[in-house]
């Protein structure tokens, strides 16, 4: 399983160097400021964008719970991460790969940007289906770009996305331990006017 | 985060190959978490780190606050744009709020990542290929903006709790900005809903982003705020009641809320 990871990781990475566009754009992707603020953006996109009060209450919940799987999801990561510190590809195949990143410096399974990509796709997708889509096909952009730029195994990529799922649909379950608090506040931010 | 360390003669021989020639790779540091393994390269300590992480964090904290206050804006907008919250829309037409919000995205997306052509930073020519270690002080070419931006934060970019600290704090400034905008907007403008307009949100008395149809922010917020003070008791109360046997709540309140 192993080597077949690493063959991947130095076949998809020996791909690049060939089209300088086309590295320029992954390493954009690839970057720590692009797609975790567009999924930061589409949660703020969902909390405005309902068309009627009931569908507005049900994205804003969904938002909610989205927020709480980001961040569970980096807590998610961390405690794999202490149970296995998977080197990174870098540092095993150091000699196979043209890193187009930046080496860093944590462990390598899961991916935690595609933990956090999946955890806020699967929480559009639970209110809005074709939204929800779209954030899947980002957030497994951004593990091919990282998987590309050599930082990534694939396995760390289908991980970090089965984390960010789960860790969604386990913050989902938490939610209804914590009502009526989530509904209260969502309640209590219409009464300033901003849901 | 350790001090160096012992380290192998292979872990210096890894980074000078990473590093490439003319760069001395005196020491190794790994991190050795509580467990005392080695779980991946931390530093080189070298003493050739080109840039100082705390000047490097500060260009990239305002350039991030930048981004994140433009794109939120513009997302806000857009997302008004659908629902119809016309007390928070920055011009009188839904379809050019839309287009505006779009273009406040992209703009604020093409400025955070074009900055290094025109603003010195870490990423001057030549010094950008993978690593931030390297890296000298200066502005970019075109050919070095895609990895311009790809600095590790423990050499100055921004970790996650950071960029969760600044972009709540643009999302806020754009909503006020957008609740500022939008109560002049209707004032100057003296904008009405028409009559065969369909706005979405439709309820004459109701607060919140529904009122924002019909008033400003300002107008809105002394309705919103009585029906929330009137209606939370009930609120909670109903909650409380149909909320999971298990619910926090719940067990501390009892199923009534008494």
């Amino acid at each position: 399983m192993n080597s077949l990871d690493a063959d991947l990781v130095i076949r998809l990475n020996g791909l690049s160097g060939n089209i300088a566009i086309f590295d320029d754009l992954m390493r954009f992707v690839a970057s720590d400021y692009l797609m975790p603020l567009i999924f930061s953006l589409c949660m703020l996109a969902l909390w405005f964008s309902g068309r009627s009060p009931a569908e507005r209450a049900k994205y804003q919940l969904a938002t909610l719970v989205g927020i709480s799987a980001l961040a569970l999801s980096n807590i998610a990561v961390w405690l794999i991460n202490i149970t296995w510190e998977r080197p990174r590809p870098f540092i095993d195949h150091g000699d196979q790969l043209n890193l187009l990143f930046y080496p860093p410096t944590d462990p390598s399974f899961p991916a935690n940007p595609v933990a956090i990509g999946f955890a806020a796709a699967a929480a559009a997708w639970s209110v809005n289906r074709k939204f929800g889509w779209w954030m899947f096909a980002a957030a497994s952009l951004y593990g091919f770009s990282r998987l590309y730029a050599g930082v990534f195994y694939p396995t760390d990529i289908v991980g970090g996305a089965i984390v960010g799922v789960a860790v969604f649909g386990f913050t989902s379950y938490l939610r209804r331990f914590l009502e009526p608090l989530v509904t209260t506040f969502v309640r209590l931010m219409r009464g300033l006017s901003a849901a | 985060m350790t001090d160096p360390g012992p380290f192998e003669p292979e872990d210096v021989a890894v980074l000078a190959r990473r590093y490439g020639p003319g760069r001395r790779v005196v020491a190794a540091c790994w991190h050795d978490g509580s467990r005392g393994t080695k779980t991946g390269l931390e530093k080189v300590v070298t003493g050739q780190m080109n840039t100082d992480p705390l000047a490097v964090r500060d260009v990239f904290a305002s350039h991030y606050f930048l981004l994140a206050f433009l794109a939120s804006l513009g997302t806000t907008q857009v997302a008004v744009s659908i629902s119809g919250a016309r007390g928070l829309w920055l011009t009188p037409h839904r379809t050019v709020t839309r287009w505006l919000g779009i273009a406040l995205i992209v703009t604020g997306f093409l400025i955070f990542f074009a900055q290094p052509l025109w603003i010195e930073g870490p990423w001057a020519a030549g010094s950008v290929e993978a690593d931030s270690v390297s890296r000298e002080w200066g502005q970019a070419d075109w050919g070095d903006l895609s990895g311009a931006r790809n600095v590790n934060d423990i050499h100055g970019g921004l970790d996650g709790t950071k960029q969760a600290i600044w972009f709540p704090l643009s999302a806020v400034l754009a909503f006020a900005i957008s609740a500022l905008f939008g109560a002049l907007n209707l004032r100057v403008f003296k904008t009405t809903v028409g009559p065969g307009e369909r706005l979405g949100l439709d309820e004459e008395g109701a607060g919140g982003l529904t009122g924002l149809a019909r008033r400003s922010y300002f107008s809105n917020l002394p309705v919103s705020w009585r029906l929330f003070t009137s209606e939370v008791g009930e609120i909670w109360r109903t909650g409380l009641a149909s909320a999971d046997r298990w619910s926090v709540f719940r067990v501390i309140f009892g199923r009534s809320g008494e």
